[in-house]
């Protein structure tokens, strides 16, 4: 194991302070100016059951949470036997091979040769400061930065913000904290690891956050949603700094009221969005199609979790895909994106809000539980305000028309409030002015103009589609294609293989619809393209090899977590070999 | 001076002749001719079936959206810029069944818009089928034998979901309609005007006739309109008598007037400028 890196992982009941510990000493690590990559393996239910969640730091840039696993802090009996158990592999999480450190009140469990038992007095401890049982864990968590030998102060720092500055609270923790690095140091000694402190700090950030982020800076007035796991961490966030940023959020009754406020606060001139997960999005389509046949600007967040039906409430899968290219009936002008990453989420966010207002209408910003709810570092973002709004119409125009037929297919908007300029914009369909041709008689000619005229946007984008990103595909002999959150994992998998002398390249779909003519150039020569999806049925495949006649191999993952890039690097080569 | 030509569309209304809807097309325009508001400053949104139609024939911002889903539309555009006039349009279909829990919503949540709905009793535009307004016994095509659902009560249920301003109209009653309905744009927040607007094709119990032989003014019996339980009272009332005009109305505080970024038009606000101190919290 790479000695510039370690894997923590906590293991414990919800409630027992898995995540808040997560959180802690993933933040020590950004501080100090390693990279990080959490990785949050829960459950649906509030105290119980079994979770843990994991930390990936190194020197270097990690993409994935990675395999192996060095430290694991046990909170509880299950979660020692859990995760030092070989057999036990929990969609691809390695079992311990390393330090194990619990409280020594746990009794008696399964031991096994190659792992170091380090059993402190956690509870015991923590006693001498409060009687929170929670306070446990920070005993545990300063142990293992004492094994480490990071430098405390950051440490202490953390624990500060984390529970409220100077506090009472706070000092008391600081200082469990400190007796519980002395003491491991002491009882057991330092790690062979060299990890140091940088001069640089990173921000540790979840998907769900630098989407809204994102929005914001590409002026976001309102948010409409309503709660669903794992899109809620985009409203978490929004609602929180409502004031801060003037963002309205609003929960409301069902996610078909959420859509229709979306659609009307954009029809009145702002910029809204609205989002979900597949369950809530299903119930938003119908309002999908209104958009698009009265081009209304729409951005829709959808974060997928592992389906069909409530599924998998706490599990992520790339299940969506065509839902959503199939969402609502007929055929209307859509964009997909896809985001690799956390940073990616941020700026992808905004080219969305553009391109819905460019070329009003659907723009869906994609990800799915893994991006929107873990964390890993960024190390900065740029805060130019990125808003392209196309000119409105003033109110002077002669013979305005709503729909008016141009070369690009978009037509100017006049908002409600501009004089001279009153028009209906309707469901029916409609002529160029925006009167409807479907109640007395239905003009056949009218109708197909008006739908080539909407398409004809489709068109116009797909000219101005950026190229799709790739990685090492220069001198590729083989192309594995992605999509969304699996970026980091496959990337890595592609370099585990690239050292054994496997010349394997990476094709990153971020904007899967409409579908990038260029991936069929991409694969040209290659000797084998394999797809890798976080679903069943390889959804992407299916809509690339629809739209543009371009298919492989496949490897999938239904499981409800993750790649690991290990596994996955055996799978690929698998393919190759095959 | 705006007057009632101003909202004169270019396309004709095409309902049967004689539709209670033709009541309200002339009803709406005067009352906001009356109150000086104009056509550009008005957004008429509708959902879907012949009274959501009306979006089509008023010369203002229309917005004709889907079935059941006028008010979420409708309160949107109303945060978004608050200088509008809002007004949401449509039947009992559209707004009792697959609208009602925007409807139920709407009212407790008391954004400052304007709800009026052409309740004929039927399904018009599916071509006669029995609708949530429907009376029990009522034969319809889906309903061969005699309707065996209970009413909704739409008043009863804006009343008991906290409806700031409600009231109920017909159809063969301009004149009083005009009045309602001026007081309803003005009234700051949710205002829920039911409509007796029968409908001459398909329904042939709930009549222009059949309403002008039961319907009374509510202030010619001295109703006292700040009285919920009174009005409850009132809204329960159905059989040779039935009253119409206002029979609830208070002054509590609108959705928006409680939003604290609301305090500013969506519309009017600069757009925020992120700095580092913003990303302090990932630190």
């Amino acid at each position: 194991m790479d000695q510039n890196e370690v894997i923590i992982r906590v293991g414990g009941a919800a409630g027992d302070g898995v995540q808040s510990a997560g959180l802690i000493i993933g933040k020590v690590f950004s501080r100090n100016g390693l990279h990080v990559q959490t990785y949050n393996y829960y459950q649906s239910i509030i105290r119980g059951g079994q979770s843990w969640y994991q930390i990936r730091a190194s020197h270097n840039r990690v993409k994935s949470q990675g395999d192996g696993l060095d430290i694991l802090i046990a909170l509880n009996k299950d979660a020692i036997e859990r995760h030092t158990n070989p057999k036990i592999n929990e969609g691809g999480a390695s079992p311990l091979d390393g330090i194990a450190v619990y409280d020594t009140a746990l009794g008696d469990f399964t031991k096994y040769e190659k792992i170091k038992y380090c059993g402190l007095p956690l509870g015991e401890i923590a006693q001498k400061y409060s009687r929170n049982t929670l306070l446990k864990n920070t005993v545990a968590i300063g142990a293992v930065f004492g094994y480490l030998s990071l430098d405390f102060e950051t440490l202490a720092g953390v624990i500060r913000d984390q529970f409220g500055g100077k506090g009472e609270i706070a000092e008391l923790n600081v200082k469990a904290a400190k007796e519980g690095y002395d003491t491991f140091v002491t009882k057991y000694g330092k790690s062979s690891k060299a990890l140091n402190p940088e001069e640089k700090r990173f921000y540790l950030i979840s998907g769900g956050e630098t989407a809204g982020m994102g929005a914001v800076r590409a002026g976001l007035k309102a948010y409409f949603g309503y709660p669903m796991t794992p899109a809620s961490s985009i409203i978490h966030y929004l609602a929180a700094h409502s004031r801060k940023f003037d963002v309205f959020v609003k929960i409301t009754e069902d996610e078909i009221s959420a859509i229709n406020m979306a659609i009307g606060a954009n029809y009145a001139g702002i910029r809204a969005m609205t989002g979900s997960s597949g369950g809530g999005f299903a119930l938003m389509t119908e309002a999908v199609g209104m958009a698009a046949e009265m081009e209304i600007p729409l951005v829709v967040y959808e974060a997928q979790r592992a389906g069909p039906s409530t599924g998998l409430p706490t599990k992520t899968e790339q299940g969506d895909l065509l839902q959503i290219i199939g969402a609502s009936q007929g055929d209307f002008p859509k964009a997909v994106f896809s985001p690799r990453n956390v940073e990616e989420v941020y700026y992808m966010a905004g080219e969305a809000l553009n391109l819905a207002e460019k070329y009003q209408m659907p723009v869906f910003l994609m990800v799915d539980l893994y991006l929107a709810e873990h964390y890993e570092t960024v190390e900065k973002f740029d805060f130019t305000p990125d808003i392209v709004r196309p000119p409105f119409a003033k109110g002077d125009e002669k013979d305005y028309r709503r729909y008016a037929y141009t070369e690009t297919g978009v037509s100017m908007r006049a908002l409600p409030g501009t004089p001279n300029l009153m028009h209906n914009e309707d469901s029916d369909e409609h002529d160029e002015k925006g009167d409807v041709v479907s109640d007395a008689v239905t003009d056949p000619e009218i109708r197909r103009k008006i739908m080539e005229k909407r398409m004809k946007k489709l068109e116009t984008y797909i000219k101005e589609l950026p190229p799709t990103p790739s990685y090492l595909m220069e001198d590729a002999e083989y192309a594995v294609v992605q999509w969304g959150s699996t970026q980091g994992a496959v990337e890595e998998a592609v370099d585990i293989l690239r050292s054994k002398g496997l010349k394997v390249g990476v094709i990153e779909v971020n904007r899967p619809f409409p579908v990038n003519q260029d991936i069929r150039d991409l694969v040209r020569g290659k000797k084998k393209v394999i797809f890798v999806e976080n679903n069943y049925t390889g959804q992407l495949r299916r809509l690339i090899s629809s739209e543009i006649g371009v298919t492989g191999d496949i490897i999938t993952k239904y499981d409800g977590e993750s790649f690991y890039p290990g596994a996955l690097a055996t799978q690929i080569e698998e393919k190759i070999r095959k | 001076m705006v007057t009632m030509n101003d909202f004169k569309g270019s396309v004709k209304a095409d309902w049967c002749p004689g539709c209670g809807n033709y009541a309200q097309l002339t009803a709406i325009p005067m009352a906001l001719a009356q109150l000086g508001i104009k056509p550009e400053n008005t957004v008429i949104v509708s959902g879907i079936g012949c009274s959501s139609n009306m979006p089509e024939y008023v010369k203002a911002y229309g917005f004709h959206g889907i079935h059941g889903r006028s008010l979420p539309v409708a309160s949107a555009i109303k945060w978004s810029n608050p200088e509008l006039t809002v007004i949401a349009y449509g039947g009992d279909g559209d707004g009792y069944n697959e609208g009602t829990q925007h409807f139920y919503h709407s009212a407790r949540r008391n954004p400052d818009i304007t709800y009026i709905v052409s309740d004929n009793q039927i399904f018009g535009l599916t071509t006669g089928q029995a609708s949530p307004t429907s009376m029990l016994g009522m034969k319809t095509k889906t309903t061969p034998d005699g309707n065996i659902e209970p009413p909704i009560n739409p008043l009863s249920m804006a009343l008991s979901a906290g409806a700031t301003f409600v009231a109920r109209e017909f159809s063969g009653d301009v004149k009083h309609m005009v009045e309602t309905i001026r007081r309803a744009i003005s009234h700051k927040g949710f205002a829920i005007v039911d409509v007796f607007s029968p409908c001459v094709t398909y329904n042939k119990d709930n009549t222009f006739d059949f309403f002008r032989k039961r319907v009374y003014h509510l202030e010619d019996e001295k109703h006292d309109t700040s009285d919920q339980m009174a009005a409850f009272k009132k809204a329960a009332e159905w059989g040779d008598r039935i009253p119409i005009g206002i029979f609830y109305e208070n002054n509590d505080p609108t959705y928006e007037s409680r939003d604290e970024v609301l305090q500013t038009p969506l519309i009017k606000q600069p757009v925020k400028k992120l700095e580092e101190s913003d990303l302090e919290e990932f630190l």
